[in-house]
């Protein structure tokens, strides 16, 4: 009868789970020197072609980190 | 110069459109000249909602490509002297638009109105990056749901990395919005409580707006909820729309709001 009282609350798990993955989720996404990365990849590009905008991603897959650079050029 | 907010929550579906309509006419309510601009190229749906579907002539991208003029495009709303709307281009997609037409078009905006509310499409694509890349402060809606509240935390992730605010070293304001909150479901803890949203967010809070039947009853009619002065969604709105305006107003605690005795003689009888 107490167990039932004692049952965790779905919205305690909620919470949990939650505070876990966007955790997770946060740490996945970027490292701190990505800003800058991306402005000196800007300049190095630009030594040779019309750059408009560097994206950079953080990937995770499998536990192994990955860096995805999409470089996208001026049409001129 | 107005203040120029984008309306945001990553996931679908949780109230993105309907906060934008009644925000939007709530500022206007409080005497502000404010526009709300639907940002949701190919879906658009903020007509609706505002009940202005019939009177649409030409959209915002259209206004961007300088084929109409900003006064030509903006739509006088039904309900406030000071409420207009822009709507959303239906035919093409979002890949039509750009940054510095996007800069020119929010500059202009918020040299006419004191108020410019940017309803931002769902998701985390260019789209939405569009939308918040200009804006001065943004209003997240979450609903009180495991994927909501994550898809938010990637949105706003998003905005403190993007937006040229933040490239400019200053800080996007953020205001958050619980929608959908079941009293009954927090205080048996079904559903998670606003503390806990702000906990794993960190984000401040604008508002909490109860789960309100009366919201679909509005968007069939295009009247915004705001207009309903019984609404329990409408007035928490209501709260929300002062609030922005810079109104100290204390913040209701809608989760232990509890069935009234009048409320429960009603459902006898309906």
């Amino acid at each position: 009868m107490f167990s039932f009282f004692r049952k965790k609350s779905s919205a305690n798990t909620a919470k949990d789970r939650l505070t876990i993955a966007i955790m997770s989720d946060r740490e996945n996404n970027s490292y701190p020197f990505m800003d800058e990365m991306k402005a000196e990849l800007i300049e190095v590009v630009k030594k040779y072609m019309g750059v408009k905008t560097i994206d950079i991603k953080k990937e995770v897959v499998d536990g192994v980190e990955a860096l995805s650079i999409d470089v996208e050029l001026d049409k001129k | 110069m107005g203040r120029i907010i984008a309306v945001i929550s990553g996931k679908g579906g949780v109230g993105k459109t309907t906060t934008s309509a009644n925000v939007g006419l709530g500022i206007a309510m409080n005497e502000k000249k404010c526009v709300v601009v639907d940002f949701d190229i190919g879906q658009r749906n903020l007509d609706m909602i505002l009940g202005l579907e019939n009177r649409v002539v030409y959209d915002i991208v259209q206004v961007m490509d300088e084929e109409v003029k900003l006064k030509q495009a903006l739509i006088k709303s039904k309900y406030s002297d000071n409420l207009f709307f822009l709507a959303a281009s239906q035919t093409k997609d979002k890949t039509v638009l750009d940054s510095a037409k996007i800069k020119k078009f929010v500059t202009e905006l918020s040299e006419e109105f004191e108020y410019v509310i940017l309803d931002a499409p769902a998701g985390i694509e260019s789209g939405y990056e569009h939308t918040i890349e200009f804006a001065d402060s943004a209003i997240i809606v979450v609903n009180p749901e495991v994927s909501s509240i994550r898809d938010a935390d990637r949105a706003i992730g998003i905005l403190d990395s993007k937006s040229q605010k933040v490239k400019d070293g200053k800080e996007v304001l953020k205001y958050l919005i619980i929608n959908r909150i079941n009293p009954k479901m927090v205080q048996s803890g079904e559903m998670l409580a606003s503390e806990d949203i702000l906990d794993i967010l960190n984000v401040p809070l604008v508002g909490k707006v109860p789960e309100d039947k009366g919201i679909i009853d509005a968007s069939n009619q295009g009247k915004p909820i705001i207009l309903d002065k019984n609404s329990p969604a409408g007035q928490a709105y209501s709260r929300i729309s002062s609030r922005l305006c810079g109104e100290n107003i204390e913040m209701m605690d809608v989760e232990s709001i509890k069935e009234g005795f009048i409320d429960k003689i009603k459902g006898i009888f309906k």
